[in-house]
This record gives structure tokens, sequence and C-alpha cells, in this order.
């Protein structure tokens, strides 16, 4: 269970163009469901997966983390729910790289890298064998049927594989969350859907799920279990599909 | 240990990739870092070879060498004093020198005259060196023109010529026989240039000095030790004053590096927003800034330094030889011997390697700490 | 001053790391006011984001600290040469007032800012920096130690004059001038070797009572710090003795030289390193119950305990050899 409570976050804070761009948020994400954020850009969603995903420390409130594994990393009690507000940088990339996979909008491959490194690419600071990693990685292109791109380069594929690339680079350290920002932004309907299955196997999998997005194809699908709708920052209904 | 190893080891391979990925603006950083440390290099390299070959020259120089001093300029020294010198304790050897200097109007040339008995050339004979031949065209057989104190014409015909090895010291050197040198400067009997002293003792030799200075105050002594010591000074002011003038251009290449380090191109920033959007650490991004930094400084180094060591050591230095070996006219063409000394290594580490750390070290944090969640944004 | 490669390097690398230091110590003492860690405004982000480099600078420090230290002593070395009855490099550090205060400050900041990295290393283990605040304070002292270290260093090296012929009048200076005396003082050799071996015998017995029980660290440092510097004085007194084969030469820079097989460096550097760490284990101790150091300091310590005995135990083994097989005998 992730909680937020009375999450802010501010940018620029004291000066002219101060933006506050959460604004007293408390929400709760259950283990093993799949949660929607949805709302127009600019509502604070982006910024919300942000925090949710210990990549930023909000500036003011309080975030739980419970059952998904982030204790052991700090080697406290894995019953209680641990607190990252004030944790250090080193710390919450830490739970970020273990607890945590993301799925960018605009993909985030490296230009430059064959796929099969990128995929491979956040388990390099941990100092895991290369060796293992390496199957691994070439399991899951194996299992999103990228295998035959392995060593191109990444400007050389259809929006689709990148996607896939993307999602196969999530995996890589076996997360027990995964957060998308709008996932389907570049992609057509018939992708849209083949995603949304992929979503339905990690959901098969117990992983928890929760996507930014503002189309039907995904907050109005059948997986969806809970909807959490943003504006200008704040929560405007938070409702479980039926 | 082993996870701190592997871990090295993957940012390390990335590092290597990501500069090759910006081949145009890491090659010129590293042609410019490469061309400052090939010259501080050589200039390092040069001054310790002359050292080391001026040591060599001055280890056959006599211990002791005495002077005569009128008026605080030199005069040859009676012949007399070297009886009363040779009594003195601890003394082994006395030996007269018989030697000058000649002005070459023609060439322009300063030659050493060197008045030599054993072995002696032939009446009217000369051995001449290398850089003598060389100046004034001569061969075995040919004649040279030289013009005593009056004015007057005396001719000397080219007996020998020294073998080249012995370049460094024979150089600008014509061996004659002492009564042609004595004709030639009008010289004045009973008197030679100097006097040559040996001792059984080295440590005996600063003694000696005093005494031929208390019972001779006209006299000065020079001894050898004190040569070697203002020739180490003299070589190492020279280079010293370089490197300082190169200060600026070290300076420059200072400012072009941090330039290069802080203009991240757009792309550049994206990467390492993904690289932490994607789970790495600032300490990690800094520790691929430093691999970068490590593996362009080490590569300038070794190349820089490798090319310094072939400009000097095969090439004779051509490219400086005429700031640091002074004017002349004629100049002994010798190999120099090539010496690897690992402390000079070690201080053009220092001196090349270190100012681009410290330029690099700010701007290598700031791309470091670029927020992961701004790459969400872009 | 002599315009020497290796005064040039010694010089522009200690204007570099004092310059690193002073803008370390400069955000130091910001952290050590405005730092808290409960915040999440953008200053506490800021000033998080700005202890990667002051720590990335304190590294760069430490390491030239430990080059040039040596790199001080070779340039000496290579120095002698210029001044008449200077036999090495400690003729040449005798040359003027500045020579041996300079080499004590370069050892002093050497130990200083590898204590800092020790205690940097524990904080960065913890996940809520609990020893920030003792580790900035620390770095206070440094900061006016190195700006001190590059004054002297600039007044040891201008007031170095050689001993050339300067005038084409002059007449034998050496006579002028006496010599400089190359001998240090040294103390007594017998009671030196008592003190040296039950120094070390004490720090072996206290570290491994350490090492094994887990507490006793205070002592232990403190022993330890004793031994670095009895040790030292050893080396000079009588451990030398053996290594040159002479009664009377007592220069503790030779050692690093080619004729003695450079035996100097392994000796040197595992005295400095076992020092440091046993140093280490002392400055940790006050906060073995803080917070989240308390699964990780004493581990830390136990290693540095472990560290100090083992490079103190190679330290010992190489002068006692030394001492066996040399085909010197001290006569008492």
């Amino acid at each position: 269970m992730i909680e937020l409570i009375e999450v802010s976050k501010s940018f620029n804070v004291g000066k002219v163009n101060q933006f506050d761009a959460v604004n007293r948020v408390s929400c709760s994400i259950h283990p093993g469901q799949v949660t929607i954020l949805k709302g127009p850009s600019g509502s604070g969603k982006t910024t919300l997966l942000t925090l949710v995903g210990c990549m930023a420390r909000p500036s003011s409130g309080r975030i739980m983390l419970g059952g998904i594994g982030a204790q052991a990393l700090s080697g406290m009690d894995p019953g209680t729910p641990l607190e990252i507000t004030s944790l250090p940088e080193r710390y919450l990339t830490g739970i970020r790289r273990s607890a945590f996979g993301f799925i960018f909008q605009q993909f985030n491959l490296v230009r430059g890298v064959s796929v099969l490194e990128n995929v491979m690419l956040p388990s390099y600071p941990t100092g895991e064998s290369q060796v293992a990693v390496r199957a691994r990685a070439l399991e899951l292109l194996e299992l999103f049927n990228i295998t035959r791109h392995a060593a191109s380069q990444v400007g050389l594929l259809s929006g689709g594989e990148m996607q896939r690339v993307a999602i196969a680079r999530a995996l890589i350290n076996n997360p027990s969350v995964i957060i998308a920002d709008e996932p389907t932004a570049h992609l057509d309907s018939r992708l849209s859907r083949e995603f949304m299955e992929i979503i339905a196997t990690f959901k098969a999998r117990g992983k928890t799920v929760l996507i930014a997005s503002h189309d039907p194809i995904v907050f109005d699908s059948p997986l969806a279990d809970q909807i959490i709708e943003m504006r200008d920052g704040a929560v405007t209904s938070d409702r479980y599909a039926a | 240990m082993k996870r701190s190893i592997e871990r090295h080891r993957n940012i390390l391979d990335f590092a290597l990739s990501s500069l090759l990925r910006r081949k145009g603006k890491n090659l010129s950083l590293l042609a410019v870092y490469t061309l400052i440390v090939f010259i501080i290099a050589s200039i390092v390299f040069f001054t310790q070879a002359l050292k080391r070959e001026a040591g060599l020259v001055l280890q056959d120089a006599p211990d002791l060498v005495v002077q005569r001093m009128v008026a605080g300029r030199h005069d040859p020294i009676p012949v007399a004093y070297a009886d009363k010198i040779a009594a003195i304790r601890g003394v082994s050897e006395v030996k007269p020198r018989f030697w000058g200097y000649y002005y070459d109007a023609v060439t322009g040339a300063n030659f050493t005259l060197v008045a030599c008995d054993d072995p002696a050339p032939a009446a009217e004979s000369i051995f001449i060196g290398s850089g003598v031949a060389r100046t004034c065209r001569l061969s075995e057989g040919d004649f040279l023109p030289l013009k005593d104190l009056k004015g007057a014409p005396a001719l000397f015909a080219v007996q020998k010529i020294f073998p080249s090895d012995s370049e460094l010291v024979a150089a600008d050197l014509i061996q004659l026989k002492g009564d042609d040198f004595r004709r030639l400067f009008d010289f004045p009997q009973g008197r030679a240039t100097d006097l040559a002293v040996s001792a059984r003792n080295q440590n005996e030799l600063k003694t000696i000095a005093a005494k031929i200075v208390h019972e001779f105050p006209d006299t000065r002594p020079i001894l050898k030790s004190e040569m070697l010591r203002t020739y180490d000074a003299v070589f190492d002011w020279r280079s010293g004053m370089v490197i300082v003038v190169l200060a600026v251009a070290v300076l420059s290449f200072i400012i072009f590096a941090w330039d290069k380090a802080t203009g991240l191109s757009a792309e550049e920033k994206k990467e390492i927003g993904i690289l932490k959007s994607i789970g790495w650490e600032t300490s990690d991004v800094l520790l691929l800034k430093s691999w970068e930094g490590i593996i362009i400084s080490l590569t300038a180094y070794l190349c820089g330094v490798s090319l310094a060591y072939l400009h000097v050591f095969f090439f004779s230095a051509s490219l400086f030889e005429r700031a640091l070996k002074g004017w002349s006219v004629l100049y002994p063409e010798f190999k120099l011997t090539p010496v690897v000394d690992p402390y000079l290594l070690c201080v053009l580490f220092l001196l090349t390697v270190g100012p681009y750390v410290v330029a690099t070290v700010v701007p290598s944090w700031l791309a470091a700490t670029v927020d992961p969640d701004a790459a969400m944004r872009s | 001053m002599i315009m020497h490669p290796g005064i040039l390097a010694l010089l522009t690398g200690s204007l570099f790391t004092s310059l690193m230091i002073l803008y370390a110590g400069w955000y130091g003492v910001l952290i050590l006011r405005r730092w808290d860690l409960a915040s999440g405004s953008e200053l506490q982000l800021s000033l998080e984001k700005r202890t990667y480099l002051v720590s990335t600078l304190l590294s760069y420090a430490l390491a030239f600290e430990l080059v040039s230290l040596f790199l001080f002593i070779f340039t000496a070395d290579r120095l002698h040469l210029l001044f008449t009855g200077a036999m090495c490099a400690a003729g040449t550090l005798n040359a003027n007032g500045f020579g041996y205060p300079l080499l004590i400050l370069k050892i002093v900041n050497f130990l200083l800012a590898g204590t800092w990295l020790i205690v940097n290393h524990a904080d960065n283990q913890g996940y809520d920096y609990p020893l920030i605040k003792f580790k900035y304070t620390l770095l206070v002292p440094l900061v006016p130690l190195a700006l001190l270290e590059l004054l002297y260093l600039f007044g040891y090296f201008s007031g170095l004059h050689a001993d050339i012929i300067t005038s084409c009048c002059g007449s034998l200076f050496s006579l002028e001038r006496p010599g400089i005396a190359g001998d240090l003082a040294s103390l007594p050799s017998a009671p030196m070797r008592l003190a040296f071996y039950g120094a070390m015998a004490a720090t072996l017995l206290s570290g491994a009572f350490s090492f094994f029980k887990g507490k006793g660290y205070y002592l232990f440092s403190a022993i330890s710090s004793l031994s670095f510097c009895i040790a030292l004085a050893s080396l000079i007194s009588f451990i030398c003795l053996y290594i040159y084969e002479l009664p009377t030469h007592h220069c503790p820079f030779c050692i690093l030289q080619k004729e003695y097989g450079y035996i100097g460096y392994p000796m040197y550097a595992a005295l400095l390193g076992g020092g440091l760490a046993g140093l280490g284990t002392g400055i940790l101790a006050p906060f073995e119950g803080r917070g989240s150091m308390v699964r990780i300091i004493p581990a830390l310590q136990r290693r540095l305990t472990g560290t100090t005995l083992v490079l103190y135990a190679i330290f010992t083994l190489i002068a006692s050899y030394k001492m066996v097989f040399s085909s010197f005998k001290l006569g008492d």
C-alpha cells in the first residue's frame, strides 16, 4: 500500500514564478491493483508520479511505502510502512531501482546505444554480474518479441517496438510497481490495446500498476481498479471502478 | 568488493562508449590536451638529458682548477706556482694547462684552442673537432688559415679530425703543439692558462683549495662540484622559465577544458536525465564523468609523453633547440641519451593532469546533479 | 626561487588543492547552518547535492596530499646537490626554517583529510546522514591548515637559494659558508628498541581485544596513534641504521632510494595507512549509538582495526627482517 498524506510539491518557492504542481493531495494506491491517474495536461499527474516513484521529494506532506519490498533495503521491519519523505537521494534511488519500473511518455531510450544495452542500463550501478543481467534482458526481449532487434540502434525501431524496449527496460530489475506516464500518447489504437494486454499480464503476476493517462482506451479499460481524477494539482475524485 | 569492481567496470564501459559517441568534441579536446602534455614533457625531458650530458662531460674535468685573477680579470698563471701547490699535503698531481679561445671572423665561430703534447700534432699541424670541420668545410689534408696576435697569417695543416662520438666535448676543439700555441697567441713564457690539480682524497679538496688561496692570494680555485651545481641550477632555471611562460598556455587549456565540460549538448543533458530517471544515482553519474575524464587524461598523458620522448631522443628536440640551447654558430650535433625517470613522469603527471582534473570537477558535478524528474518533462 | 619543474608542480598542485579545500569549507559552513533533513525545501535539496561536490573535492585533496608528500621528499632529495654539505633530502629540508615544519604539516593534513573521508564513508552508509554536523565541523580546521601549508610551501621554496657560483670574481665560497648538517637528532637506540617493540605489542593486544570484543576502541586508537609516533622515531633512531649498515646515518629519506631497494615505500605506506586507520576507529567511536550508525560503525571499526593490525605487522616485519639479516650489528 502506497499512501500519500497531504503531499504538496512546489517549484521556484518564494520567487515570482512559484508554481504549485501538486497541492495537498491525499490518496492510497493498493498493491496488486491497476490505478489510473486521469486528468488534463498540467493537472499535476506527472509530478505525482515522480513523487510516488521516489524520483523527487515533496515540499511538504508524507509518503509511506508498504508492501512493496522497500523495507528490506534499509534493514527495517518489513511489516511497517517506510516513510520516504526525508530519505536522502541515495536511498530513494536504491528503492526506486529495485521496487519501481518506469515507462516514460517519450520512451527515453539512450540514442547511440543498442537495444540490449538499453535494457541492461538500469543494472549497471548495482554491480550485479552482467552475465546474469544479460540473460534476463534477453528473456525479456523474447517475451516482447523483439529479440531480433537486440543489437540494433534504437533510432531504427518503430514506435511500438520502442515502447516494448522501454517496457523491457522497466522490468529488468524485477520491480513490484510499474509506473507509466501517458504510455499510449504516441501509439495508434491497435498498439494501445496491445499495451493494455501487456498491463493485464503484469496484473496477473501480482504487480502494482500506476498509469497517468487521458486516453479512454486506458481509463475505460476493464483492467482499471481505481481511478483518481486530478485538476490543477488537486484530486477531484477518487473512485473504485466496478 | 566484487560488486564494487563490477560496478566500476560497467560504468567504465559506458563511459568509453559515451566518449566514442561524441567523437568530434572529444577528439578536439584530446588533441589540444596531448599537445600541451607534449610541449611540457619535451621541455622537461630535454633539460634532463642536457643535465645528464653535462654531468657526464664534467666527470673527466679536473677536481680543482686554479686560475689567477688580476683586477678581477683572468690572467695567465705563473707555472712556478705549480711546484708550491704540488707540495701541499694531499695533492697528487698538478698540471699546467694551455688553452684559449680564438674568434674566426670568416665563419663567426669561436674555437677552443688547446696545446697538448701528448700525443702532439706535427709542427704547424692541428687536430680538429668535427664541428670545426663542418663549419669550415675541412677534411684531412686541408689547410686552416688563422691570424696571430699581430695580424700575420698562420697556416695550419689539418692532420686529424676527432671522431664524431666526441662531439659533445670536442666539437669546437683545435689541438696544436705547445710551441705553435705560444707563437699564435704571443703567450708569455713561464705562464699557463690555469693549473689542473688532482687530489688523492676528494674530501681534502676544500682544505687544499683553502691552502692555495692562503699561499697565493691572487688565485681563484674552482671546484668541480661547484661547477656541477651551477650547471644543474642553470638548466633547471631555464626549463623552469619556459614552463612558467607556458603557464599561459596551460591556463588557456584549463579554460578550454572547463568550457568543454560545462558545454553539455542538449543530447548529453538528456542522456544524463535518462540515466538518473532509470535508477542511476548522482554518485554513479559522477563516477561516469570521472571515468570519462580519466580516460581522456590518461590517453593524452601517455600519447603526449611518448611523442615527447620520440621528439627529444630521436629527433633531438628539433622544435625547441634554439630556445633552450642558447645562441651560437658552432653546435655539436649529438644524440641525447634516452633516459626514463619515474620522478619526472610523476611531476609531468601533476603538471598536466592536475589542472585538467581541477577544471572539470565542478562541471562534472553540475552535470551529475541534474534532477531525474526533469527527464520526465522533456 | 629555484625554477625546478618539481617545485612548480608542487606549488601549482598545492594551490589548486587549497582552492578546493577552501571551496569545500565554505559550503561546509553553509551546510552546518542550514541543514534540515526533514524539510523538502529547495535549499535542502541543493545542500544535499552540494555534499557530493564536497566529498569529491576532499577525495582529490587527500589523493594530492599523499602524492605530494612523497613528491616533496623526492624533490628535496633531487635538490640536495645545490647545497653544500647536503647529502640528501634531509639536508635540503634543513636549508631554511620552513622545511621540517612543512613536512610535519603535510603529514598532519594527510591524516586529517583521511580521517574526514573515513567519517564521510560511514555517514554515507546511514540513510539519515547522522554524522553530517560532525563531519563539517571536522572540516573547519582543515581549511586554515591547508592554507598554512601553501604558505609554508611558498616560503620554503622561495627561501631556497642554490649555492652556485654567481660572481665571476668570487673566490671559493664553500669556505665562507658553513655546510648544512644533514644529520637528524635521534634518540638513543637501546631504549627506543624497547619502546618500539613494546608499542607494537600493545597495539596488537588492544587491537585483538577490540576486534573480537567490539569495544575499547578509544584505547586502541590512542595506542595506535602513539605507536605511529614511536615507529617514526624508531625508524630514525635505529631501524634505518640497519638498512644503511652505517652507525651514523640517521636519515629517514634515503631509504626511499634505489640503492636500498626502495624499501622506504612499503614501510611508510604501511605506517601511514595503519596510523590513519587507527585514528579512524577512535574518531568514529563517539557515534556508535547514533541512529542508523548502530549497524554500520561497529563493522567499519572492526575493518579499520584489522587494517591497522595488518599494516603495522607488515612494518614491524620489514623492520625486524632488516635488523636480523643485515650484515650490520648495533653494538649493544
